[in-house]
């Protein structure tokens, strides 16, 4: 039994050893979110801040209460949420490169709110007198109903389109027509009113304030819940839905089900925090060659670990610590996300850890 | 006791959304029991794939019925039609870093709970077919570090960990060399008879199904299914009428086939055991007539062992030469 190199239960220790370490790192970058940014607070200070102890300077409080805690909290679901839903896209689909929004659900959201920034400027202010847009309810509504829109037509289109690419391909042609829609808003607006859009798409996880955050934690929770009520159903998808469906499983309520929970997933995301790129795609992959393995029991427990880790750093830097620049989060997520999943790509064995389709 | 797998009257084919549906077999009365091992043959395009497919319940029939142990196919709730029926399909599976007991863990789905909790007797029936199958061996390795001949008996050892009374297997040699076609025929075999399920493969192995199989399932392209004891059917013609197309014909006597003679230069051979075998065959490629007697005029072949070694002794036109290899042979007959 031992001789074995992959034997089972130095494989267990080391994955156990790796959560223990994820468990520890999002520690770490909690405290440093709250401890780093354009105001540097002692590390000592920091809970009397949270609980806004009598002694500790008001600004301190406010800064820890109302703006970098809503962040990280907001950070960490945001890339949790990505993260399940990019997992069950690539098994669903079978598609290594499959990402949360490959159906189209920020597709519908941008659309929703260029509609609300761009489109209000011809209606005359309808939706946005003022430009300022950091947690701006109105834009988390637009590209609610934009991401609702899209989702109820998923699941109305998953109903009978019983073929997986099918459904790729639909969802492709949905985001170029939406996106030829916010182009020609694009081109027909006023610049103030495109660079409010642009910020937008660039992503963020500021400006969520409690209200918003607890609406975003619950729609994550139940996300997060339908999928953790799939391992069997993803490992079996993993070998193809005719498998699964000799197998004894209903695949259609399977289907149902993982289009259900990604599409809540990432569209409370883009709603929320703008379209947030690169971490629905890459931290799957991440998971599956740290944990070396595609089972599904060990990847999503794996892929919520890794999702908050990976948004609370990217928030982090985003914050460029010490400076009063803010960075946009898409930008931190590529410009750092890239290279590492270039290396970690690389370096794995040919074929090992993502599908070779 | 009932077969494990009967259709009456059956059709099948695609339901043309709406328009009339193509039918690519229909009438067809077939019949499989457990100990059995049937082999479907028949050339490619004709709707093996489609057959199977509707007899496992991956594709709505057209008419008729199926029954498995006695029980109409569509009255099955999924869970229990695994129980019946498990299958291995052409493709080649990509399930990414997964190793073997875990992937063939996947046949118990059928028996473990929504979060696939396995019990210890789960855990044994994994074990067992992957003994059964000759991959116990293996079953820490990756999935992706094994040969497709290995892979593909794991997938075997995956559909039997569902206890099916029907193994279903849709060309499982297709990517597999030589003799890795003939282990898995074997072993196929094999379960049929010693575990008494009853194995319906489809396969393009023509010369392993003649072998191994009790039964073959014989479809042409006019959707019709010849059924009997493979020696029947090579007796009886079907094969030939099967797959006989231009240049292509299946010779009764070897179970296999040869392309057709086109050639017209004859030549007469003499000699005994493989060296005559062999060497009828270069000729007959190169495009002689092989005559049982000698014509005078036409070059004369005498092949024979001496001393440990072959020769190849050629008379033609009034000169004699002597060749040690075929190759030598055809060399100077073609000239």
């Amino acid at each position: 039994m031992n001789q074995t190199p992959n034997n089972p239960m130095s494989t267990q220790t080391k994955r156990l050893w790796l959560f223990g370490l994820f468990l520890l790192l999002i520690l770490g970058l909690f405290l440093l979110n709250l401890v780093l940014g354009s105001v540097s607070i002692p590390l000592k200070d920091i809970w009397g801040s949270l609980i806004g102890r009598e002694g500790v300077k008001e600004s301190w409080v406010y800064i820890v209460q109302n703006s970098r805690l809503p962040r990280v909290l907001t950070a960490a679901l945001a890339g949790i949420a990505l993260s399940a839903s990019g997992l069950q896209m690539q098994t669903m689909f079978r598609n290594p490169l499959a990402d949360p929004f490959i159906l189209g659900i920020n597709s519908g959201a941008s659309l929703g709110v260029a509609i609300a920034i761009l489109g209000s400027g011809f209606v005359g202010g309808l939706f946005l007198p003022a430009l300022n847009l950091r947690g701006e309810f109105s834009l988390v509504l637009a590209a609610s109903i934009g991401a609702g829109l899209v989702l109820a037509l998923i699941l109305l289109v998953g109903r009978w389109v019983q073929n997986p690419t099918t459904l790729l391909i639909l969802g492709l042609m949905f985001g170029h027509a939406t996106g030829a829609i916010v182009s020609i808003l694009v081109y027909f607006s006023a610049p103030e009113r495109i660079q409010a859009y642009s910020i937008w798409s660039f992503g963020s996880f500021s400006g969520v304030n409690w209200t918003q955050l607890n609406v975003m934690a619950i729609v994550v929770l139940v996300g997060v819940g339908l999928m953790a009520l799939l391992p069997k159903g993803l490992n079996a998808l993993l070998l193809g839905e005719d498998y699964a469906r000799t197998m004894g499983l209903n695949v259609g309520l399977l289907r149902f089900v993982v289009l259900l929970s990604a599409s809540v997933l990432s569209g409370a995301v883009t709603a929320f925090c703008g379209p947030i790129g690169f971490i629905g795609v890459a931290v799957p992959h991440i998971a599956r060659n740290l944990f070396k393995t595609s089972n599904h029991k060990i990847l999503i427990p794996a892929i919520i670990l890794i999702g908050a880790a990976v948004s609370m750093a990217a928030s982090l830097i985003a914050q460029l610590p010490g400076s009063q620049l803010v960075l946009p989060i898409n930008v931190v997520t590529s410009l750092f996300g890239a290279p590492f999943v270039v290396w970690v790509v690389l370096k794995r064995k040919r074929g090992a850890t993502s599908f070779n389709v | 006791m009932p077969p494990v797998l009967q259709s009456s009257a059956l059709s099948i084919g695609y339901k043309n959304g709406g328009k009339t549906p193509k039918v690519i077999a229909d009438q067809l009365n077939l019949q499989l029991s457990a100990g059995e091992f049937v082999c479907l043959v028949g050339p490619n395009g004709v709707g093996k794939s489609t057959l199977l497919r509707t007899l496992t319940g991956l594709q709505p029939k057209l008419a008729g019925e199926i029954q498995l142990s006695g029980q109409k196919l569509e009255s099955y709730r999924p869970r229990d039609l695994a129980n019946q029926v498990s299958v291995v399909l052409t493709s080649p599976i990509s399930v990414g870093a997964m190793r073997v007991d875990e992937l063939a863990a996947m046949g118990r789905f059928p028996f473990t709970g929504l979060f696939d909790r396995m019990t210890e007797h789960d855990w044994e029936v994994v074990h067992e077919t992957l003994r059964v199958v000759g991959v116990d061996k293996l079953s820490h390795r990756y999935v992706h570090t094994l040969s497709d001949g290995e892979r593909q008996k794991v997938m075997i050892a995956r559909a039997l960990a569902q206890e099916p009374r029907l193994l279903v297997l849709d060309e499982p040699t297709a990517y597999l060399d030589l003799p890795g076609r003939v282990v898995v025929m074997n072993l196929l075999h094999n379960l049929a008879y010693g575990h008494d399920k009853a194995v319906l493969t489809s396969t393009h192995d023509l010369e392993l199904a003649l072998r191994h199989a009790d039964r073959i399932w014989l479809m042409d392209d006019e959707g019709r299914i010849s059924l009997g004891a493979p020696e029947d059917l090579v007796l009886n013609g079907s094969f030939a009428q099967a797959f006989n197309r231009a240049g292509v014909l299946f010779d009764p006597l070897s179970g296999t086939f040869d392309t057709q003679n086109s050639g017209s230069k004859s030549v007469f051979l003499e000699g005994q055991g493989s060296e005559l075998i062999w060497t009828r065959r270069a000729l007959h490629r190169a495009g002689f007539v092989v005559d049982e007697e000698w014509i005078p005029g036409s070059p004369r072949v005498c092949v024979r062992p001496q001393e440990g070694a072959i020769t190849w002794q050629l008379e033609h036109a009034g000169q004699t030469n002597t060749f040690s290899s075929i190759y030598d042979l055809l060399q100077s007959l073609q000239r």
